[in-house]
């Protein structure tokens, strides 16, 4: 075990994995985050908790994470390189072992040109792989990315985050084999409708062995409407949303029915791919949709390693 | 005016192919802009600067210009004798100043076009000229030779009186020879002596039946046509034997002269005839027989009246070497029947005036001379003309007549006797050039219909209405006239060669950026374009923008004139430039309205549309003559992308941007531009209150 | 080469403002090359002050000069005297040249009129876009000759973020994603191995990381005066 956390437990066991995201408030109240946590206990074996998700300001993956952390569940701090230097980042992890969390998910980070702070400056002093390396030097040598070595263990469990769908495709794999390289344990992907593409990137994965080094777990994201279709369709680039989703969206009398049941036929074609431990369902201000999905999903309950 | 006989060579750029081909290098480029401008005046002030014989020039010419204008190479060569022509009938130009005389006389025996050139160089340098004629009228061949429908003989006359007033003294009925000899016109002071004595006579052909009488010498028979009105007997059919320009009068006249029929008989084929292409035309509109490749063997007839004219067909004219050697077949024969026969198969001088002079004559009988400078055998003594070159075109006398007087000056002031450079014309325009000029039909000269023309000797050529010559002078691609790259200004930016609708900047490792001068077609984008302000124009008529607009914003802003005051620029050519739609454009402009008119819009930059508010507008208007008038590509975009810019300028400094507007009025619909400016005015007028 | 922009002029007239006489300096080098700062931006901005002057009936007086290169002192020579003469130079020239020019002249005010944006490279003309950081420590080696760390928004250094589709960049359809360019250069080349390997992270040479940076080369300098050697006698 590497921190020893229930997400890593979970995985290390072969069991199906459900990992789900908490989108932390725009403002102080702990309550927020902490009614969405109790809402999904017991549906997931770990919370994500977004930084700061395209460059909005919202309260800190960190102090989330403590929160949830205090109710029992198992958090998954998101960083983003966008905001934090590596001095400031190795310093939030340090802190954040020392409350108890124990998956970090290591990303690069949307641009702040999409957020609420565009003309802000930005840091990328690393990039997500980078970040992982950091991580991993932590953890595996007791060192600051410097060299310089940490009192105390530092047991981390290191996720990233991977699309399939965006371009250059070929190069997909490549990137996922330099995060494993870099030390990645777990990868949440982006939210995956177009079923068939992300098979044809398992098996280019496969191919390389890279499914035998890490754990994947696919993400998917209920859609609430049409119009929600729509916009993830035209809008949200990195996403790959067939016309056959919107159109069955479009018909649908029962909208968020349909939309569930999108999610339901998804989980059970990804459940049989090789290579794929897992689901991450991020549903974006739609919270309540999970534990009907994973109970739909036959996924309950969910395993006590 | 110290030096007259201009040499274009003292410049060692390479010039407009017109003005190389031009035996007397006007500066054709230079007219055709005025006139494009509707300047004539100006027009006829750059003409009559290097052409003595202006009015005779648009009329005669033979117009080696044209073979060699640019446009020929796009379309078709501009009409540049017709618009000479234009320029002399529209433009009037004031004497320029009488020269600063000298002493010395020189005389000057004929009154051809070579020694009135030569007569009016040597007068412009000061000198005392006396021009001896021996016939009673002035003009040597033009006025005894040249048919009255090429040449009406009041333009010669013009023309002379134009030399006259330059203090030359003309004497008729003075024939070197008979009156006086070389020797005495030195003892009568005379420090130098020029022989324009010209080709006066016709030869003939030593065949049977050429002693008939009824067997005419050409040029005497052009000579009563022209001076005593002679006829021919109605009826009867003429034979003119010859292929080239004389013979060509002599037809045209026959027919004139009341001959039945008219049968041109040479040795040559279509394609080798000497004459002029389009005197062929018009001979062969007016009904002259053009028999080509046959060779006259003799002249046949009853009781000493000529009948017919047998002929041999002509195997070839000239032998392998290109020299003139007829060969025939012998066996292959026509007989061309006639009443009639004019022999113009050449001319020769007559040089028994030089009988007991010193002058040296070949065996063979042609006058000795230097080619160079054009000096005979005896001292003082030059001669210039068709005696020294040979039979050819009025302006190469003129040439000739030119250098004669150039050498007499040198020998008069004692400086040597050098060869003068001739000017090295532009290349030939690049395809991509080519390719980028704006297609524009050449204007037709009109002439008078066949029918009225064969009636009498009237003038045929009715010249240019004065928008049809600005029209055609338009053309123009100004050759020679663009941009140049100011070589310490230049950072080798490329904008130049970036913006150019020609691709004439081209960037070459030896000098970073070339601006090729023999292929730029003037348009200006380059020059207003440069960030480092590194592109002059090559002629000074594109460079007074500025001073322009200052000079016509200061005629409009005296007092606190409360009516918005208005700039409009407008482009001064095409549209714009016949003298009615200018006045037009005056008579229509309110009070408060400044005109600037700009060569092309394509020349406005962004500058020159702040300076207008700088000095004082409240708003600009410009007048686009839209784009199918304008020559240059590209012109219409580039003036509205500077409207923009400079209407961002205005925004920025809290002005308008219906401050400056623009009007796209093409030639039909000029008259609407009254209204167009008093709306515009009052548009203002809201804006600014 | 550097790329700029004009001020706004509502800007530029804020900052000259306080001074009577005026003198609207141009640089002959980059800022004429990318239209803002040569002979004839100098002559179109004094043009619009002098407009403005006019509407405004002001009494500043506008001057025109423009050097070969604002950055070097001496051209900046040949123009002392009338900058001497002024209350403010306006200076068109990059950043730099603005402060080459208060450095040469102390007690003038020297005020920006472009805002000097990237080392750039001119796309086609009218556009410009950035290639160049100046981090200080090129890897155009790595990359296909294309800078991840100035066209890619995120200065990523191992490859495209998610965000890359199309060949575009997520920020912008009008971007192209860095990563592809280089990922299309590298194939091209026959050097994709390159984007196998983990780029660690980077010690850093920008300003950034090492603050106002110099580069001092001891055999290029004008020698001192001891170190001078003069003839013997």
């Amino acid at each position: 075990m590497k921190a020893g956390t229930n997400l890593e437990r979970v995985l290390e066991s072969g069991a199906f994995a459900v990992t789900a995201e908490v989108g932390p408030p725009k403002g102080t109240s702990p309550r927020v985050v902490e009614r969405k946590g109790e809402m999904l206990k017991g549906y997931a074996d770990a919370l994500n908790v977004t930084d700061n998700q395209t460059a909005i300001v919202r309260m800190s993956s960190f102090a989330s994470c403590v929160l949830l952390k205090h109710l029992g569940v198992d958090p998954v701090m998101q960083i983003v390189c966008r905001d934090r230097n590596r001095i400031a980042i190795q310093s939030d992890v340090l802190g954040a072992v020392a409350l108890g969390i124990g998956n970090f998910l290591c990303l690069s980070g949307d641009h702040q040109r999409f957020g609420n702070h565009p003309t802000a400056k930005n840091v990328f002093d690393l990039d997500s792989i980078q970040l992982i390396h950091t991580l991993r030097t932590m953890r595996d040598e007791g060192k600051f990315l410097c060299g310089e070595d940490i009192s105390g263990e530092v047991p981390l469990y290191i996720g990233a985050a991977e699309n399939p769908y965006a371009d250059p495709f070929e190069f997909r794999v490549t990137r996922l084999a330099k995060k494993i390289r870099a030390g990645v344990d777990f990868i949440q992907t982006q939210a995956v409708y177009d079923v068939p593409k992300f098979a044809r990137w398992m098996e280019m994965v496969a191919e390389r062995g890279l499914d035998q080094k890490v754990h994947i777990l696919a993400g998917v994201i209920p859609i609430r409407s049409a119009g929600m279709a729509r916009y993830m369709r035209d809008y949200v680039s990195g996403v790959s949303v067939p016309d056959e989703i919107v159109r069955r969206m479009e018909e649908a009398r029962e909208a968020k029915e349909e939309g569930i049941n999108i999610a339901l036929e998804t989980i059970e074609q990804l459940k049989e791919i090789p290579g794929v431990h897992g689901i991450h369902i991020m549903a974006v201000g739609w919270e309540d949709s999970v534990p009907l999905i994973v109970e739909r999903a036959g996924l309950l309950p969910r395993p006590i390693v | 005016m110290e030096v007259v006989p201009r040499s274009p060579a003292e410049k060692t750029e390479a010039i407009p192919p017109c003005q190389v081909a031009c035996p007397i290098h006007q500066d054709v480029p230079g007219y055709l802009a005025a006139i494009a401008q509707g300047n004539f005046g100006e027009a006829l002030r750059l003409i009559k600067d290097t052409n003595p014989l202006p009015s005779i020039c648009a009329t005669i010419c033979a117009h080696p210009c044209e073979a060699e204008c640019r446009r020929g190479q796009v379309d078709e060569a501009l009409s540049i004798r017709a618009l000479k022509r234009a320029a002399v009938d529209f433009g009037c130009s004031p004497t320029p100043p009488a020269p600063a005389p000298r002493g010395e006389r020189v005389a000057i025996i004929g009154s051809g076009p070579a020694g009135l050139t030569a007569a009016h160089d040597l007068a412009r340098l000061g000198y005392q000229v006396t021009v001896f004629e021996r016939e009673a009228i002035l003009g040597g061949a033009l006025a005894q030779f040249v048919p009255l429908y090429r040449l009406p003989r009041d333009r010669i006359q013009g023309d002379i009186e134009g030399i006259r007033a330059l203090g030359v003294e003309f004497r008729t009925d003075s024939a070197l020879g008979r009156d006086f000899t070389v020797a005495e016109l030195k003892g009568r002071g005379y420090r130098a002596v020029l022989l324009g004595l010209g080709l006066p006579l016709s030869r003939s052909l030593p065949l049977p039946g050429f002693d008939m009488k009824d067997v005419w010498p050409a040029l005497p028979f052009l000579r009563d046509a022209n001076l005593y009105g002679r006829r021919i007997q109605p009826g009867k059919t003429v034979i003119v034997i010859g292929g080239g320009n004389v013979a060509i009068d002599v037809a045209r006249s026959a027919l004139r002269a009341g001959a039945a029929r008219v049968r041109l008989v040479c040795l040559e084929s279509p394609e080798e005839m000497p004459a002029f292409p389009w005197e062929i035309k018009e001979a062969a509109e007016e009904g002259v027989e053009i028999n080509c490749s046959w060779g006259p063997k003799r002249i046949l007839g009853e009781d000493g009246q000529v009948t017919s004219l047998e002929t041999v067909a002509v195997k070839a004219v000239f032998d392998d070497q290109g020299r003139f050697n007829p060969t025939f077949y012998e066996d292959r024969t026509a007989i061309f029947e006639g009443d009639i026969v004019i022999v113009a198969i050449g001319q020769a001088a007559d040089l028994s005036c030089l009988k007991d002079s010193d002058i040296q004559v070949t065996e063979r009988g042609q006058l000795i001379f230097d080619p160079v400078t054009l000096a005979t055998t005896a001292e003082g003594v030059f001669t210039c003309g068709e005696v020294a070159t040979g039979p050819g075109t009025a302006v190469k006398a003129m040439a000739s007549g030119r250098q004669a007087a150039l050498s007499i000056h040198r020998y008069l002031q004692g400086e040597p006797l050098t060869k003068v450079e001739e000017p090295q014309p532009l290349g030939k325009l690049d395809q991509g050039v080519t390719a980028a000029v704006i297609r524009q039909e050449r204007q037709p000269v009109p002439l008078l219909e066949v029918a009225q023309r064969i009636r009498n000797f009237d003038y045929i050529d009715l010249g240019y209405a004065v928008e049809t010559a600005v029209r055609e002078a338009r053309r123009c691609l100004s050759c020679g006239a663009g941009a140049r790259r100011v070589e310490d200004k230049c950072i080798d930016c490329l904008t130049c060669v970036r913006v150019c609708p020609y691709e004439v900047p081209v960037v070459t490792p030896a000098t970073s950026v070339d601006i090729r001068a023999d292929q730029c077609q003037a348009c200006g984008i380059c020059v207003m374009e440069c960030p480092a302000r590194a592109i002059a124009f090559g002629s000074s008529r594109f460079e007074d923008m500025e001073r322009e607009l200052e000079q016509a914003m200061a005629k409009v802003t005296p007092g606190g004139a409360t009516p918005p005051r208005l700039v409009l620029f407008y482009c001064y050519y095409g549209v714009n430039a016949p003298p009615g739609l200018a006045d037009f454009l005056k008579a229509n402009i309110t009070p408060g309205v400044a005109l600037v008119k700009v060569p092309c819009l394509a020349k406005l930059g962004v500058p020159y549309l702040l300076k207008a508010f700088e000095l004082g507008a409240n708003g600009v208007l410009i007048v686009d003559c839209g784009d199918r008038e304008c020559i240059y590509a590209q012109a219409a975009l580039w003036v509205r992308r500077r409207m923009e810019s400079a209407r961002r300028v205005l925004e920025g400094l809290g002005l308008r941007k219906e401050q400056i507007e623009l009007v796209c009025l093409p030639e039909e619909r000029f008259q609407d531009l009254g209204e167009r400016m008093s709306s515009f005015s009052q548009r203002l007028g809201e804006l600014v209150h | 080469m550097i790329k700029g922009e004009q001020k706004p002029l509502p800007e530029i007239q804020g900052m000259i403002a306080p001074y009577k006489r005026v003198l609207v300096l141009g640089c002959g080098t980059c800022v004429t090359v990318c239209f803002v700062g040569g002979e004839k931006e100098v002559a179109g901005l004094a043009s619009a002050l002098r407009l403005h002057q006019r509407l405004s009936k002001g009494d500043k007086i506008i001057e025109e000069a423009t050097v070969k290169r604002q950055c070097e002192r001496e051209f900046l020579a040949e123009v002392a005297r009338q900058i001497q003469s002024v209350d403010a130079v306006l200076s068109l020239a990059c950043a730099i040249g603005v402060q080459a020019v208060a450095e040469c002249f102390p007690t003038v005010p020297v005020l920006p009129g472009v805002n000097t944006s990237f080392l750039g490279l001119i796309e086609e003309p009218g556009k410009w876009s950035e290639v160049c950081a100046a981090c200080g420590d090129c890897i155009l080696h790595l990359t296909g000759g294309i800078c991840p760390i100035t066209r890619c928004a995120k200065s990523l250094f191992n490859g495209p973020c998610g965000g890359s589709v199309g060949g575009k960049c997520e920020i912008s359809p009008d971007i192209p994603c860095a990563w592809q360019l280089i990922y299309d250069r590298l194939a091209a080349t026959g050097r994709l191995h390159l984007l196998e390997e983990v780029r660690p992270p980077r010690e850093w040479k920008s300003f950034s990381a090492a603050g106002p940076r110099r580069i001092v080369r001891e055999e290029l300098r004008v020698p001192a005066e001891d170190e001078k050697i003069r003839p013997k006698g």
